[in-house]
């Protein structure tokens, strides 16, 4: 009888621990009414690092907050037609923002192209190389190409573009890895995994184990574009105060240390 | 066709998985439900690990032993054995994966043996290893075959480890369930739904199984 009522306290710290977590979990959704709500941005993955110092210069400046999804910009514009909350969509190709606009979901008017970059090949740091031409890739000792899913990951499909135009692709197919996104393939390469991958330029800045081996030149390589707008679902105000921000001369000095450059004529459709 | 390629060469992998880890998987098994030696909290709960660890998790490790700056993989590149990105991953990351379910089941078999069966026929003088064979094996063997087409079903589905070791090479390395992945993540939907059917089939199919193989050993 020693244990009944042990165990009835026991159900009732339960009871309490329940109580306090729900209480918790009521007073986090009803939170955001009490302070500006954050905007969420769904980004192309090769932003990660550029996005969350803007971001970071924005909250310091008591602008607001941003809320991320990183992620390969096909993924981001699936999770987004099938109802994923975001208020802006800033994707690494034309295509993925073509297949949110096509599902009706981009507030009018409110696209534009943010950036552009470049591609490159990289290679593990503890095999350093250089190529003299981008024909260097078709080398027998890259047994393994990391690059994105050619079939919709952006950067992928502008590396099949470009090993297409140099008439390289029929060479290395069979040897690459496609990856479920840029970084996955930076990844792939810093692990050891592959002997190469192709990346953006601005990736192989921040990669700590992998060294770039050829950058794709901005004339000779496929023309890449980020395009950022609001969503239908977005509060209005705030996505276009920090999309607005995004083209601030701040912010470019931020996207320009990662190694993005601004899009010459920010044409809004 | 590519979705019977994909499901063919996920069998395959599994059974080669199932078949790689049994034997270890039985002893250790065995072991576990028999012996006391030092250690043994600790083999018990290294061995379950893969059950309650993310598996990408899991999968990370294996990349670090396994990939060409790990401790295995850069022996293995001494003797010019790929792993990481081949089928040899597949497998590997499979066989990690269902060890805990084969070795739990089959010790769960082997505690259930009556003991004085092997007390009986070690008076008659029979060694360790035949009282093993002729006695515990065949008494257990119901519940090591259950826990061998439980692991087999989660070798299956194995997605997390797999897609960090060995990726999502089309032909080479894309199993079932990153084939369904991949699919969804890249639009093909339709594929990825012929997919879900075949993996549904199979895993019902094998569960299903080991449901009847476990059951008849309880009665």
């Amino acid at each position: 009888m020693r244990v009944t009522p042990h165990r009835h306290s026991l159900r009732c710290a339960r009871g309490g621990l329940l109580a306090a977590a729900l209480t918790a979990i009521v007073s986090a959704g009803a939170a955001p009414d009490a302070q500006p709500a954050a905007v969420t941005v769904s980004a192309a993955v090769s932003l990660t690092d550029a996005l969350t110092a803007v971001a970071e210069r924005y909250g310091n400046e008591a602008r607001g907050s941003v809320r991320f999804n990183f992620g390969a910009s096909n993924t981001l514009a699936r999770q987004i037609v099938n109802g994923a909350p975001a208020d802006i969509f800033v994707s690494a190709d034309e295509a993925q923002m073509d297949v949110v606009a096509a599902a009706g979901l981009l507030k009018d008017g409110t696209r534009f192209d943010l950036l552009t970059n470049q591609l490159a090949v990289v290679v593990p740091n503890d095999r350093p190389r250089t190529f003299k031409s981008v024909r260097e890739i078709a080398d027998p000792a890259f047994k393994r190409i990391a690059i994105g899913d050619p079939a919709a990951v952006p950067s992928g499909v502008y590396a099949r573009q470009y090993l297409q135009q140099e008439g390289l692709w029929d060479a290395i197919a069979a040897r690459v890895v496609p990856t479920s996104s840029v970084r996955a393939a930076l990844a792939a390469v810093e692990s050891g995994a592959a002997d190469a991958a192709i990346v953006y330029r601005t990736d192989a800045r921040v990669a700590l184990r992998a060294t770039v081996a050829w950058v794709v030149s901005a004339d000779r390589g496929p023309r890449i574009r980020y395009p950022a707008a609001i969503l239908k679902s977005a509060d209005a105000a705030a996505a276009q105060r920090f999309l607005d921000y995004l083209r601030s001369d701040a912010a470019a000095r931020i996207f320009e240390r990662f190694g993005f450059a601004r899009a010459a004529a920010p044409a809004a459709r | 066709m590519d979705l019977w390629r994909i499901t063919w060469f996920t069998v395959l992998c599994a059974v080669a998985a199932t078949l790689l880890v049994l034997p270890p998987a039985v002893v250790v098994a065995w072991l576990l439900a028999r012996r006391r030696f030092p250690g043994r909290a600790l083999v018990e709960t290294i061995i379950s690990l893969p059950l309650v660890m993310p598996p990408v998790a899991t999968g990370l490790i294996l990349l670090m032993l396994f990939g060409r700056r790990g401790a295995i993989g850069r022996l293995l590149e001494r003797i010019g054995v790929d792993v990481v990105f081949t089928w040899k991953a597949v497998v590997l990351a499979m066989a990690i994966m269902g060890l805990p379910l084969l070795v739990r089941t089959a010790r769960a078999g082997f505690e259930q043996v009556n003991e004085r069966y092997e007390a009986v026929a070690a008076t008659l003088g029979a060694s360790p290893a035949r009282i093993f064979l002729t006695i515990s094996l065949p008494l257990a063997w119901p519940s090591v075959l259950g826990g061998a087409v439980l692991a087999f079903a989660r070798a299956l589905g194995e997605f997390g480890a797999t897609i960090v070791v060995a990726g999502s090479i089309p032909g080479a390395t894309r199993t079932l369930s990153v084939a369904i992945y991949t699919y969804a993540e890249t639009g093909r939907d339709t594929q990825a739904l012929a997919l879900l059917l075949v993996s549904t089939a199979i895993a019902f199919a094998a569960l299903f199984a080991a449901n009847r193989l476990v059951e008849r050993r309880a009665a």
